[in-house]
Formats: structure tokens, sequence, C-alpha cells
């Protein structure tokens, strides 16, 4: 067999795992992934699955389900079976409201108001909400082998606007810097707990929520309490991470990739041409299909233009820009997987791997 | 024409010159700390540097000097919060200084409300707010509410996950003629309207008022739904109610 024989590789040939995998890291790829980051659960996904909410939190199985619709059924190349932002929240005491069928849970009361009292419980990963979630992160690796499966931490920030109150946190970080440094500490080894147990169940990535965007405080704020704390998550977390960070962070992305994030879920009020220029290839950048105009309001047509020129701008990967609206049509999602084939096959000059748009 | 040296104290010359932009909100703001007197600017320069023990201080000291509790929260504490609400709307400061002025403002307000609730003095309407059935994002309603009262609004906050019923409820209770809705969620917007069709079906539609606002809601949302008024950001917020106060009242 001379090397004329060998068969030559065209088209789609990674697997969506394979491909997810690099694309996070900034790698080659046959196609761009177009993916869920955090949750693409929808009513009508709920009906395809018979997974409704709220039981879809608890119950690992059909936890599982409704997550597989994500690649089942629109195509894409993860799986991400937590819907919500309680699992750490609810298993160190938080008071939770599972929420309805149309609509998610949430947490309606708060129960800290001193670092110096928290403990992490000694059966904190056998809780309700992580029995779901690891269950079903068990069942999806050994149903898809192949698919990309990223699991989701909410960062000692985020755990505490559920457990302090959102307000008493961020007027603390003026008022209390110390108290809410201290909160940090105490804290963050229940996100690490959670992001490991992940990682051992079979994510292959984890999104690590920690909410510092423009609405909600400076970047300055990010970097004084967050920056070095999040450069010691991405050393320590123990597998690819990605983080998330809602809302306008166009004046942050600067840090967030000095804190060595291996990529970044950003939403649609950040350019992505923006933020490719300032991060250059420090870390990827997956997004950010609004979701309320888009998604939501727009048609399957708007999106598919909405993610090419998200594509165009030389990101990593096409994804949702945050949880989907529950009401968002399959219909309209399917752009989404449709978009990066199209744009990837339109940029795969050799037949083998995508070339990115040189503006990047 | 009141000029900016007219205003003696430092802190509000600066904070006007380095914070607004908007040479018609300038004007206002000059003409209204030009004509205050020294002691109620301090106490707004302590509002906008959100020490709440020095303006607890200073609005004892002002009432048992005998100055109007009206004054001082015209003049002090409203002005105070207005610089506030344009510095957030316009990106120099962030939600935790709004609290932390928001927490001055209530300092000073302790002491007002009491004298001002006793002597009957009219307010600037009663508002009855409260995020919407399903949704538990109440930041952004908090901050409306704040400058809200810091604009000489009565609020009565219903919180998250507000009901029709309980809007109504409220109405009732507190015979208040403007209702606030905030949303954050797609899935919850429908509930403005809910709450719209059952003020109808109460027969109540005609006697009050419907503002509504939250990151998703648009101008169009809020006329599909039949609200009276959208807001933008919390000094919208303040500028509808303002109006829709006085057009119920007419
Ligand atoms: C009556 O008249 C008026 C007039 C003006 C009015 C008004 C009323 N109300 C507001 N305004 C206006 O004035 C204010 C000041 O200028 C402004 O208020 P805003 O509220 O717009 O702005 C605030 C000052 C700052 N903004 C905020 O406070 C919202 C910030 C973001 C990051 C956000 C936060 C903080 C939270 N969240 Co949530 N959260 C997001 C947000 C992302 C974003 N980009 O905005 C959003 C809203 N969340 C979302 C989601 C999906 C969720 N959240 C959830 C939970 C949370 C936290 C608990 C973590 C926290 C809320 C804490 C709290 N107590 O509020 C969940 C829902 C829980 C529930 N049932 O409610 C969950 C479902 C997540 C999950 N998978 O579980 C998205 C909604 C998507 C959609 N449109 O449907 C979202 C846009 C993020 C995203 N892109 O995915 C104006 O809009």
């Amino acid at each position: 067999m001379t090397t004329e024989d060998i068969p030559r590789l065209s088209g789609e040939w990674m697997t969506p795992r394979r491909r997810f995998i690099s694309a996070l890291f900034g790698g080659r790829v046959d196609k761009i992934p177009a993916m869920t980051l955090s949750s693409v659960a929808t009513l009508e996904g709920m009906e395809i699955a018979d997974a409704d909410f709220p039981e879809a939190h608890l119950d690992a199985e059909k936890m599982a389900r409704l997550a597989a619709t994500a690649h089942e059924n629109l195509g894409l190349d993860t799986v991400m079976p937590v819907f919500h932002s309680q699992l750490e929240a609810d298993a160190l005491d938080a008071d939770t409201w599972w929420g309805e069928k149309d609509n998610w849970p949430a947490t309606k009361g708060h129960v800290l108001d001193d670092p110096d009292s928290f403990k992490i419980p000694p059966d904190y990963l056998e809780r309700r909400s992580f029995k779901a979630v690891l269950g079903a992160i068990k069942l999806l690796r050994k149903r898809y082998p192949d698919v990309g499966i990223v699991g989701k931490v909410y960062g000692p920030w985020s755990v505490g606007f559920h457990l302090v109150g959102i307000e008493n946190w961020l007027m603390g970080t003026i008022t209390e810097p110390d108290k809410i440094r201290r909160y940090l500490e105490v804290l963050l080894p229940a996100s690490m707990m959670s992001a490991h147990a992940q990682f051992e169940a079979g994510a292959d990535a984890v999104m690590w929520a920690d909410h510092a965007n423009r609405e909600l405080c400076s970047p300055e704020t990010y970097r004084d309490f967050l920056l070095e704390m999040h450069q010691g998550v991405t050393e320590e977390m123990g597998g690819p991470s990605i983080l998330h960070c809602c809302g306008e962070t166009t004046d942050r992305i600067d840090y967030f990739a000095e804190a060595g994030w291996d990529c970044f879920h950003f939403e649609s009020q950040v350019d992505p041409v923006k933020a490719k220029e300032i991060v250059r290839d420090r870390m990827s950048l997956f997004g950010n299909i609004n979701n309320p105009t888009i998604l939501f309001s727009g048609t399957y047509d708007d999106t598919y233009k909405a993610c090419m020129e998200v594509l165009e701008a030389g990101i990593q990967g096409v994804a949702p820009e945050g949880s989907v609206p529950l009401g968002v049509k399959m219909e309209v999602l399917q752009a989404l997987s449709d978009s990066a084939r199209d744009y990837s096959n339109a940029n795969r000059p050799d037949g083998r791997l995508v070339t990115f748009n040189p503006t990047k | 024409m009141a000029q900016l040296s007219d205003i003696t104290n430092a802190v509000i010359r600066t904070e006007i010159e380095e914070f607004i932009d908007d040479p018609a909100e300038i004007e206002r703001n000059v003409e209204l700390f030009a004509k205050a007197s020294a002691q109620m600017q301090e106490i707004a320069a302590a509002l906008l540097e959100g020490d709440n023990d020095t303006v607890d201080q200073l609005t004892r000291i002002a009432l048992d000097e005998g100055i109007e509790a009206l004054e001082i929260m015209d003049d002090g504490l409203i002005a105070g919060m207005g610089i506030v609400g344009i510095k957030f709307r316009d990106g120099f400061i962030f939600v935790p200084e709004v609290l932390v002025c928001a927490r001055a403002m209530k300092a000073g307000m302790a002491h007002i409300e009491p004298i001002l609730a006793a002597s009957g003095a009219e307010p600037a309407g009663t508002v009855i707010m409260g995020t919407v059935k399903g949704d538990l994002h109440d930041i952004g309603k908090n901050l409306c509410i704040m400058m809200l009262r810091g604009g000489g609004f009565i609020v009565i906050d219903l919180g998250v996950d507000t009901s029709p019923e309980e809007f109504l409820e409220a109405v009732a209770e507190h015979d208040a003629h403007v209702i606030g809705m905030s949303a954050l969620l797609t899935t919850t917007m429908p509930n403005m309207a809910k709450t719209v069709e059952a003020f109808k079906d109460a027969g109540l539609r005609e006697k009050v008022r419907f503002m509504v606002g939250g990151a998703p809601v648009t101008p169009e949302f809020a006329e599909d739904v039949g609200a009276d008024g959208y807001g933008k950001d919390a000094m919208a917020a303040v500028e509808l109610a303002t109006k829709l106060a006085i057009e119920v009242r007419a």
C-alpha cells in the first residue's frame, strides 16, 4: 500500500466529542461545533423525552433523557444536564423552589450571614441535586460515548448570591470586602468538589459560572475579588474549563483570559469580533446567540443568520448565550447545527480541516 | 441662571462636573443645588459617598435645628439620589455603589418618613411594585424602588413571584393607582398580560396605570400586554411613574 492508496479524511470525520474538545482548546476541527453549554431544555423537548420540569431536575434518568435531546433532536455536539442553577446551593441547604413545568427553579430565601458558620455537609455530594446530576452524567457517558458532555458548576461568587442574597453580596463588596473574601474562601471548596465530581462522573468539560458582569459590578470588582481565585481554579479544576459570565463583559474579558480559562462562553451583548481581538489565542470563545430576540421571538432564518455572523467573527463554537427560554421551538434551535455545518462546508478548502475566518 | 460656582459644596460641584454630560441635566442640578442650603448639600454629598452614618447624623441634626422634613428630603436626599441615578444610568457606577447610596438614603428617610406621615404631606404617589409570577430576579426592580423612593414616591414592594391576585389585593389595601411589574425571563413576561387581564376582569382596569420593565421587555411588548408605559431603566421608571400618577389623578 502506498501513501496514495490511503483513503483521505474529508467532510465530517471527527466525533462530536473530539470536535468539541479540540475546539475548546482552539485546535483543529473538521467542523465548527454547535453546542449547548447551559440549558437547551424546552417544553417541546420535555414532550419528546417524556421528562418534564420540575421532575427532570431531581431524577437522573429523566434529566439524562431531556439533556440528550440536544444531540438526538438538535444535532448538537454536546449535551448538558444541569438545567438549573441550584446544584451546589441546594446541597448547601438553600431554600430551593424547584419551579414548574414551564419555569425554572430558584432560591427563595437566604440562609447564610456569617462565613465562619459555613460548613460543607459531610453528605454534600450525595444530596438530591448531586444524585440527579452525577447520575445523569454517568448515564449520558454510557449512552453517548462519542458526544461531548458539559457539566455546570456555580462558583463561590454565584453560590454566594443564593446563600447570602445578591444585594447583601454586592453591597458587601464595598461595605465589608473582607467578609466577602472570606465567603469566597469558604465556599470555593464546595464548587471545586462539584467540578471534580462531575469530571469523575464522565463530563468532558465543566462550565464554571460566576456572574460578575457589567450589569452587576465593575471590572475592577472582578479583578479584586475573583481574578486570583479563578487562576487557582483553572489550575486545579482537573479538566477543561469554560467560564460563563452573563451579560456585557467586554470590559473584563481580558481579565478572564488572564485567569487561564480554556474557553469563555459569552452573551449577545458582547461583540464577537471585539471579544476575539481582546483574547486572541489565549482562550477559545463559544457563544452567543441571543435568547429573547433571536431564539425566542425570531425564526429559523433569523437564528441561522445570527449564527453565521458569529461564525464569521472567527469564534471557535456556536451556542445559545445562556439557558434558552423554555418556549423556544426545536425547529429554531436546529439552525445552530445547520449553520455550523454550512459554514464549515464553505470553509474547508482542503476537504479536511475548517479554516477559521482570517479576521480572528 | 445659577452657576456651578454658586454651589458651595465641593463634592457636589465635582460630581456634576465629572459625571453629568447632558446640558439640561446639568442646568437642572445646578439650579437645584445652588438654591439648597450648605447643610442640605452636605447631606447630599454624604449620600453620594454612601456614608450612611453621616447621613443619619446630619439628618437628625437638621431636624433638631428645626429644618423642615420636606426640605431635607427634597434638597438633600432626593437631590443626591438624582445624581446617583444619572451616574448609574450612564455607567459611571455599578449596582453595588447604588445599593450603598440607597442605604444612606434609607438612613435619612428613617427620620423623615414618620414626620411626613404624621403631617399628612402628599407623596408624589403610591406605587405597587413586584416581579411577576414565576420570576425571582429582583435587583432591577429593587433599584427602581430605590429611585422611586428617592423620587418621593411611597412604594409597596410585593417582592418576587407576584401573582395577579397579589397585585389586586395590594391595590385594594393601599389605595394605590400605579402598578409596576418587572420581568427578566421570557417565560414570565406573559404574566404581565395576565395581571392586566385580572384587573380588567375585576372591573378595575380604568382605575389604575401599569408600567412594565426588565431587560427582555420592550416598548412594543408593553403595548401588546396593554400596559400604560415602559421603563428602560430606573430613572425612566421614576419619570414614567410621575407621569402616570398625574394622569390617573386627573
Ligand atoms: C415597573 O417598571 C419597571 C421599569 C424599569 C425596570 C423594571 C420595572 N424592572 C427593571 N427595570 C429596568 O431598571 C433596572 C435598572 O436600570 C434594569 O433592571 P435589570 O433587571 O434589567 O438589570 C439589573 C439592574 C441587573 N441585571 C440583573 O439583575 C440580571 C442579571 C443576570 C446575570 C441574572 C441574574 C443576576 C440571576 N439569574 Co438569571 N440572570 C440573567 C441576567 C443576565 C443579563 N444579561 O442581564 C438572566 C435574566 N437570567 C436568565 C436565566 C435563564 C435564569 N436566571 C436565573 C437565576 C438567576 C440568579 C438567581 C443567579 C440571579 C438573580 C438574583 C436576583 N435576586 O435577582 C434562573 C431563573 C430563576 C427564576 N425562576 O427566576 C435561570 C433560568 C437560570 C437557570 N438555568 O436556572 C436569562 C433569561 C433568559 C430569558 N430572557 O428568558 C438571563 C438573561 C441570563 C441568560 N442570558 O441566560 C432595567 O431593566
